[in-house]
């Protein structure tokens, strides 16, 4: 950074090229002159397209799209313990790699000795599970990672 | 004794029951709605689980989930602290029914005490005399106007599930009682579910001042001196001290003892306050029980020596109290600040934000109970209590002087707080002197000078 705080063009260039390369979907960077925001948006052929809007530019006519996350995570709605199967000796509702439905059970969360079952939310691929079967989990805990079907 | 316990509550009532638990070397679970991820609770527990988002109703009100966390975590006992379901004797009962120890007293005492008007028979019957009023509940204006033609006006209507100053409703005449009946019946509907209420006679400028009761479950019960409250805004206590100044040795010996048989008639267990109002003529009756550990616990802590809440903690791991009524000692006298995120020159509006620069006081005699720290946010969802400034001195001068040096001290930089009305009350001549009453902050104080 030059002395008074501002970004010459190739730290923009590096930061463009972070956003690219990393899962963030948006970033912003202020100094004492100048604030810099990239989001990435979505080009012709589907790939994230980083876009840097800097105070000098009118904001653009068309709101900035965000993008949708690629996975979205199922939280636990309550505290308990997480159970993958129905029963102790079933198999589990679901493993990655499952196709799931919209309202379809993917979990179990035992609260004081009642089993609540947890949906997913929207139809797509489980890509991730993130507890172990039987472990605690908190409010607001990610459950399970899911690659939403596009177009939904 | 416990070996893990759950700590049902926040901001500085949570840290101040993980530092009892700390000191007896229990481990300690800390609940925390996702407002509260930074709160210093949650730093000092053993282990904490989210439990809820940022509304009290869907967190720390949220008893499924605080009970499976208890459940999850292996924890034997929950301390409530005050407010959210420290009162609440179905929250009680259901860690009862679980198997959990709740540090405090029975659903039964709660339930007694929580009717307002149930609460002023039992004092009646218990031989504790009670605010001029209805026996029990009125549910008819005829019934109501009888009463205000024994007792006269003005005369409060209040809510049996209110208290701590909500659910009240002042009467001036007879013209008045009927539509502010109806009124206050529907209000209490609203707010506490219940719209039964009972009425009291209007003392004019009481004291209010309680006594706190400690008592085990082997049906030891101590009282632990009482403590002025009368410095409130709003029905909130701003200023608390112990002793109570300028009580002669009966009266102050005459609450104590209706205290302790209060709680005796109850049955009741753990930590206790019970609430008086005291007349100019040094009359004095029972107001209610407060059936919890209460914010202004410190001052009776600092003249006594005592920890309370360690005491709760091990009246509710069912043992004996250590000590006799003779043992319990007084020394000095303490005061405590509430210092609280509002702006008193602005009419003492919220001022929630990140405290930016803090500088705690210190030295002899100066404690402080707070759960910020610099560089953290006070979130707007929960009360506005920042830190509780505590002063013990030899004597009330001594205590004043040292509470005074210590709020000159105090700095906290980004949110607006109530120091500077503590200063200005510590400088009133008529607190000086002791002459405190309820209405005390209208009448003697003129806080246009904050907003000069």
């Amino acid at each position: 950074m030059n002395r008074e705080g501002a970004l010459n063009v190739e730290e923009i260039r590096e930061l463009v090229r972070i956003v690219s390369e990393a899962d963030i979907a948006e970033l912003e960077v202020e100094t004492g002159t100048l604030r810099v925001a990239i989001r990435k948006g979505r080009g012709n052929s589907g790939v994230p397209v980083p876009s840097v809007s800097t105070p000098a530019q009118a904001p653009s006519e068309t709101a900035p799209e965000l993008p949708t996350p690629k996975w979205i995570p199922i939280t636990a709605p309550m505290v308990g313990t997480f159970y993958r199967a129905p029963a102790p000796d079933a198999p589990p509702f679901v493993n990655e790699g499952d196709r799931v439905s919209a309202g379809q059970t993917v979990c179990l969360i035992e609260a004081m000795k009642m089993f609540n079952e947890i949906p997913a939310e929207m139809s797509g691929r489980v890509v991730r599970i993130l507890v172990e079967n039987g472990a605690p989990v908190e409010y607001g805990q990610p459950l399970m990672l899911i690659e939403p079907d596009t177009g939904t | 004794m416990f070996r893990k316990v759950l700590v049902a509550n926040r901001g500085e009532i949570a840290v101040r029951v993980i530092r009892a638990c700390r000191e007896l070397g229990i481990r300690t679970v800390a609940v925390y709605s996702e407002a509260d991820r930074d709160c210093l609770h949650v730093r000092l527990a053993d282990e904490a689980f989210c439990i809820g988002p940022p509304p009290a109703g869907e967190s720390y009100l949220n008893i499924p989930n605080i009970l499976s966390t208890a459940e999850v975590t292996g924890a034997e006992a929950i301390h409530p602290g005050y407010g959210f379901l420290a009162e609440n004797p179905h929250f009680a009962e259901i860690c009862r029914d679980a198997g959990i120890a709740f540090i405090g007293p029975s659903p039964e005492a709660m339930e007694a005490m929580g009717n307002k008007a149930r609460a002023r028979e039992i004092a009646q019957r218990a031989g504790v005399p009670i605010v001029p009023g209805s026996p029990g509940p009125v549910r008819t204006v005829d019934e109501a106007l009888a009463v205000a033609d024994r007792i006269g006006y003005p005369l409060l209507i209040k809510a049996s599930a209110g208290g701590g100053g909500k659910g009240m409703r002042v009467v001036h005449s007879r013209e008045e009682l009927g539509r502010a009946m109806a009124t206050a019946q529907r209000e209490a509907e609203a707010a506490f579910g219940s719209g039964e209420v009972y009425l009291e006679k209007y003392l004019d400028e009481p004291r209010h001042i309680e006594v706190q009761i400690l008592a085990d479950t082997r049906g030891n019960v101590v009282h632990l001196g009482e403590r002025e409250c009368s410095i409130q805004r709003r029905h909130q206590k701003l200023l608390e001290e112990a002793p109570a100044p300028g009580l002669s040795p009966r009266l102050r010996a005459n609450l104590h003892r209706a205290a302790v048989r209060i709680a005796q008639a109850i049955r009741y267990t753990s930590a206790g306050t019970v609430e008086f109002l005291v007349d100019k003529e040094e009359n004095f009756y029972f107001m209610e029980m407060n059936t919890r550990i209460q914010v202004e616990h410190p001052v009776t802590e600092m003249i006594t020596g005592l920890d309370l809440v360690r005491e709760q903690i091990r009246i509710a791991a069912g043992e004996r109290l250590s000590f006799s009524q003779r043992d319990v000692e007084f020394r000095g006298h303490a005061m405590e600040c509430r210092i609280n995120a509002e702006d008193p020159a602005h009419d003492f509006r919220p001022s929630p934000g990140t405290i930016r620069g803090l500088v705690l006081p210190g030295g002899p005699g100066i404690r402080v109970d707070t759960h910020v720290y610099a560089g953290y946010t006070i979130p707007p969802y929960y009360d506005s209590l920042v830190a509780k400034v505590i002063a013990w001195g030899r004597d009330r001068p001594e205590a004043m002087a040292r509470m005074d040096r210590a709020l000159r001290e105090f700095e906290i930089v980004g949110i607006r707080t109530t120091i500077p009305f503590h200063r200005l009350l510590l400088e009133n001549a008529f607190f000086r002197r002791g002459e405190v009453y309820t209405n005390f902050v209208q009448r003697r104080m003129d806080l246009s000078v904050l907003s000069r």
